[in-house]
């Protein structure tokens, strides 16, 4: 036995025995669950089971289109084109959250989704977008005439992630953020909509509002570790009925980007567990999945996401081109 | 052992910082987060501090440099402080933090601008810093001539301090099992 195992083995007082172990990485869930009685490892579910990668039935594609177009609809923010991220449940089709680029505006979402009723009890009607009304808006359309959209795009945040101090401030002091890019608002907007929509429990939204409340380091920590003691207890009384019914953040969820993620968007996006990423323009500047970097390339993240990339012409950041629909 | 040799020599300002982070990281794993924390230091001075929050908010991406930050941003906002001097303070802060930042923290470290970081363990399976990606080393280093200053995209960083402290937090974490990963998580064996 070598030096540092036999080591541990007296650290720890434990018995050696002889026994087989798996060569193979598990392909299965259940085969996974059975490894890891002996010997505990990560499971990478294996990506060409993700759909799309053998393509797309013409109902799928025309669903990808239609949240695209919803993507680049909200990429038009306010006179600007900017990015937009969309996330979608692609098993119900139901957007679960977006955002555009929040560098020089805030929304006034951040603190305040939760105390606010905005996320209602059935899920069925919760933050969709009626993608109708959206088209024919007529503001939307003179908000942004064709002739701005040729721009260099310098407000999309993922394309110039440093250039936040550049921006001309042309809006109040005190509603910017460096690192609100589309993507971050985004997850951060579907973690609020699962803390509304499956509350650990009854004093959930009071738990919330408390936890904002005491987000300055100076909150009393005692009074939080005890609200989350009583949560804790209630898990456990109630076993795992809170996990049942939702999924592990965005586990089995889309997202749909106008521009390719910068690489703080593409590992946030990593971490939230999204499966597939759409986007419809390459990032030259700092692009993530595959300009720059390609992300879902390395081995040793602990989640990997299938990415595509959606062919738009670039005219279609003009009005009209959303008008019509995507047809090929 | 790190830790008796550590208490016989004299502490130096890093060791000190360390442990305030490795106090955030205990607070983290006390609500049941994973164990990392940060503090973010400015002329001596401890001027912000962050801990893992993503089981709380079920955000994943609430790191600890991402609190940290926020508070930071907020006060100065609320201070009234244009974006110009809000840059100009990030390139004067050092962050402490208990793990090497991940992909997505070293590049928001990047964007602010941050001055110098120091981190315990390193992080090899999303580490930002050295072990998947160098996003502190990142483009040519170029100065950036941005709202009349100079900024550089790059940041110093320093791995290795009390890295022993932090992975004993995280090793007590993911043995007690981590309360937010999907089943079948890891369960601790019985010792024989």
């Amino acid at each position: 036995m070598p030096e540092d195992v036999l080591e541990l083995v007296n650290t720890y007082q434990l018995s050696t025995f002889t026994t087989k172990v798996c060569q193979y990485a598990a392909s299965t869930k259940e085969e996974w669950e059975e490894q890891c009685k002996l010997w505990p490892t990560s499971f990478h579910p294996p990506t060409y089971n993700i759909d799309g990668i053998t393509g797309f039935s013409e109902d799928d594609s025309l669903s990808v289109f239609n949240f695209m177009k919803l993507a680049v609809r909200m990429a038009k923010s306010g006179g600007s084109v900017v990015n937009a991220a969309v996330i979608v449940d692609p098993s119900t089709r139901q957007v679960i959250a977006s955002s555009h680029d929040e560098i020089l505006s805030c929304g006034s979402q951040r603190n305040s989704t939760c105390r606010e009723p905005c996320f209602s009890k059935q899920p069925q009607a919760t933050n969709e977008y009626d993608s109708s009304k959206i088209e024919k808006d007529p503001m939307l359309l003179m908000k942004c005439p064709p002739n701005e959209a040729k721009q260099s795009y310098k407000d999309v945040a993922c394309l110039h992630p440093w250039g936040w101090l550049e921006q001309p401030s042309h809006l109040s002091s005190d509603s910017w953020h460096p690192l609100r890019h589309a993507a971050i608002v985004a997850i951060e907007n579907s973690a609020a909509r699962d803390r509304c929509l499956f509350p650990v429990n009854a004093q959930d939204s009071e738990f919330a509002q408390e936890a904002h409340n005491m987000s300055s380091p100076t909150g009393s920590p005692l009074k939080r570790q005890k609200v989350k003691d009583d949560e804790r207890m209630d898990c456990q009384k109630n076993g795992l009925r809170c996990d049942s019914s939702r999924p592990y953040l965005c586990t089995g969820y889309d997202i749909y980007f106008v521009w390719e993620p910068c690489i703080m968007c593409a590992m946030a996006v990593v971490h939230q567990r999204i499966r597939r990423v759409f986007y419809a323009f390459p990032n030259p500047n700092d692009g993530a999945l595959g300009s720059v970097h390609r992300l879902q390339g390395e081995r040793s993240l602990n989640h990997h996401y299938a990415v595509f990339r959606v062919l738009l012409p670039e005219d279609i950041l003009k009005s009209e081109a959303l008008e019509k629909p995507f047809q090929d | 052992m790190a830790s008796f040799v550590e208490e016989t020599v004299p502490e130096t300002e890093t060791v000190a910082y360390m442990k305030l982070a490795l106090e955030q990281a205990k607070l983290a794993l006390d609500s049941l987060e994973v164990p990392v924390g940060c503090v973010i230091i400015e002329d001596q001075r401890v001027i912000s501090s962050g801990r893992n929050r993503t089981t709380e908010t079920r955000n994943a991406t609430r790191h600890a440099e991402m609190e940290a930050i926020d508070v930071l941003l907020e006060q100065w906002k609320k201070d009234g402080l244009p974006r110009e001097e809000v840059a100009l303070k990030f390139s004067k802060c050092t962050l402490y933090v208990t793990c090497e930042p991940c992909i997505m923290c070293a590049a928001a470290l990047s964007i602010i601008g941050i001055k110098e970081v120091y981190y315990g363990c390193a992080n090899d399976k999303f580490g930002g810093c050295g072990s998947i990606l160098s996003l502190h080393t990142n483009s040519s280093g170029k100065l950036m001539m941005s709202g009349g200053i100079s900024r550089k995209e790059e940041f110093k960083c320093t791995g290795g301090i009390m890295a022993s402290e932090a992975i004993n937090l995280l090793r007590s974490f993911y043995e007690q099992g981590n309360p937010n990963a999907p089943k079948p998580h890891r369960t601790p064996m019985p010792r024989a």
